[in-house]
């Protein structure tokens, strides 16, 4: 009998991570001087070793035993060949998934979450602040500081603290203490609240509490911590991709296509990183990052500077942009705004070492259902761009005759996020996307912000 | 469309949680609407000529230039500010 599961045996949990920046050039960060930003700039929140990190170029770097330690409690996670969905999908592909959903807050946010910890208390460090929406990374946080001894303070939204009490008590579960934002605790808490006694509150509020919370603390033991798109969370995600090359030889086989959903970039970089470190040195591998079909922002637009608002006040950073004078027309406005993407994934999009794929709502939505009545599990709202995607591969495969090799990073379960679904079982979507035509006009706007260097590092 | 879109609710992909158009018309930067509102609706319903109905055409266009923070970026920004906050300045 074959089995589904591939089992890394836990002597080849992977001892380094693996660091993109030493086989990719980066245009730097620049402020509104248009000069670098510096690291030390970020001092005020992170401590300097994770700084070192954030700007490291070795390519390889050693994963201390104590991350280690606390990464065995899930990992090495397993990898799934989905022979239920094949079969559904009558497709000669064959469908591998990483399940990233077996962590104890159930993503693969703690790999990253576990790293910073540690890396605090060795800094020094007594508390961690961060903001968190419905609770995924606050809850990740808050189970990474209970296994190193760290005070954790999440400041989360208040509409989702209301609508979610569930994720304060898992939190409190480890010992962190989650807020409501805005909170009497900080300032811009303050502000919002005479403003609006009644606020739901936002993220924006949120982590201007999170960071006023860790600058203003004197005595220095305190920092801030962030779950998603700067280049260190990237680096702590690669575990994952460095585990699925080795369930991937002893399954015998090498991905032809490698998949994983972009938001900020994190499960993707994760899962993908180690396979676009292969491509450099001559493998012939796709790598997908998946977006909304509605959210072209690196699927349809130029490699370009832009600023973060309309006022010009924000520094720029090389990514894949529409620029500021979009305008969108009715009906077709979908995500073109949001650019909130790693620097790194924009760069390797550029550099045409992996093809961005987009896919619509429905799409999302009938992925995610037919995965849970097919392998079982029922993935979060973020995975099922991914599996969209996996499924859209795997019938190419079928049309064209071809048993391709798909990975796909399940980056987490749904299971905290039914309502999700609600709406999609109801039947109350439906779909639409941009011209070719749209997207020209709009890219001939922004034809006059400076063009980053078209870096290429092999 | 019959029902009133402010009454209508959404998975806001930023907090994992469902919110209505109510919402969205209010969490953005100076209590403005969010930057992806018609990200997020526009497979619902036409929310930008609702937009316009409700702020007018200039506002929509403001809107749709307004762009996120690049990470780095807006991490100085919040530290700069913090310490503002910090000092009581």
């Amino acid at each position: 009998m074959q089995g589904k599961a591939i089992i890394l045996p836990a002597a080849e949990l992977p001892r380094q991570w693996y660091n993109i920046l030493a086989d990719i050039k980066m245009n730097p960060p620049l402020g509104p001087d248009g000069q670098p930003i510096s690291p030390e700039m970020l001092a005020p929140v992170f401590p300097m070793n994770i700084i070192e990190q954030e700007v490291s170029s070795q390519r390889w770097i050693d994963i201390p035993e104590p991350v280690l330690d606390v990464y065995r409690i899930w990992r090495p996670s397993p990898l799934y060949r989905a022979f239920a969905l094949e079969k559904a999908l009558d497709t000669p592909a064959h469908i591998y998934y990483k399940y990233e959903g077996n962590s104890p807050p159930g993503s693969h946010k703690p790999n990253t979450a576990v790293a910073q910890a540690y890396y605090n208390k060795q800094f020094g460090i007594k508390r961690i602040t961060t903001e968190t929406g419905a609770g995924q990374w606050g809850s990740a946080l808050a189970f990474a500081c209970s296994q190193f001894g760290l005070e954790c303070r999440v400041y989360m939204v208040r509409i989702s603290f209301d609508q979610k009490p569930y994720r304060k008590t898992m939190m409190g579960m480890w010992g962190a203490n989650c807020i409501p934002s805005p909170s009497t605790e900080t300032k811009a808490g303050r502000d919002a609240l005479e403003k609006d006694p009644t606020t739901p509150g936002s993220l924006g509020i949120a982590i201007s509490e999170a960071i006023e919370v860790a600058v203003g603390d004197t005595s220095g033991q305190t920092r801030y911590s962030l779950g998603s798109v700067l280049n260190h969370v990237m680096l702590h995600q690669t575990v994952i991709g460095l585990e699925v090359k080795k369930q991937m030889e002893m399954a015998g086989e090498y991905p032809d296509i490698v998949i994983g959903c972009a938001g900020g970039g994190s499960n993707f970089a994760g899962l993908a990183f180690p396979f676009v470190y292969d491509k450099i040195h001559g493998k012939n591998v796709e790598i997908y990052p998946v977006e909304p079909k509605a959210c072209p922002s690196l699927t349809r637009a130029p490699f370009i500077y832009d600023h973060g608002d309309t006022a010009r006040y924000t520094p720029m950073l090389p990514m894949h942009s529409l620029g500021h004078t979009f305008t969108p027309a009715p009906i077709h406005a979908g995500g073109l705004r949001y650019h909130g993407m790693a620097p790194t994934v924009s760069q390797l999009a550029d550099e045409g070492l992996i093809t961005p794929k987009a896919v619509s709502q429905v799409d999302c939505y009938e992925a995610g259902v037919l995965f849970a009545r097919t392998e079982g599990f029922i993935p979060a709202p973020e995975t099922t761009h991914a599996l969209a995607q996996t499924i859209a591969e795997a019938r190419q495969a079928k049309a064209e005759g071809k048993a391709k090799v798909i990975v796909v990073n399940y980056s987490g379960h749904g299971l905290l996020d039914l309502g999700a679904y609600e709406r999609f079982l109801a039947g109350e979507l439906q779909d639409a996307t941009l011209s070719d035509e749209e997207v020209k006009q709009l890219v001939d706007r922004i034809r006059n912000h400076p063009v980053p260097q078209h870096l290429k590092s092999v | 469309m019959s029902q009133d879109p402010q009454q209508m609710t959404i998975r806001c992909p930023r907090l994992g949680s469902s919110v209505t158009f109510a919402y969205c018309l209010g969490c953005g930067q100076a209590g403005g609407p969010c930057f992806k509102i018609c990200d997020c609706w526009w497979e619902m319903f036409d929310v930008v000529g609702c937009l316009e109905s409700r702020l007018g055409h200039e506002a929509v266009v403001k809107l749709a230039r307004a762009r996120p923070a690049p990470k780095v970026a807006s991490l100085i920004e919040l530290i700069a500010q913090a310490r503002k906050n910090a000092s009581g300045s």
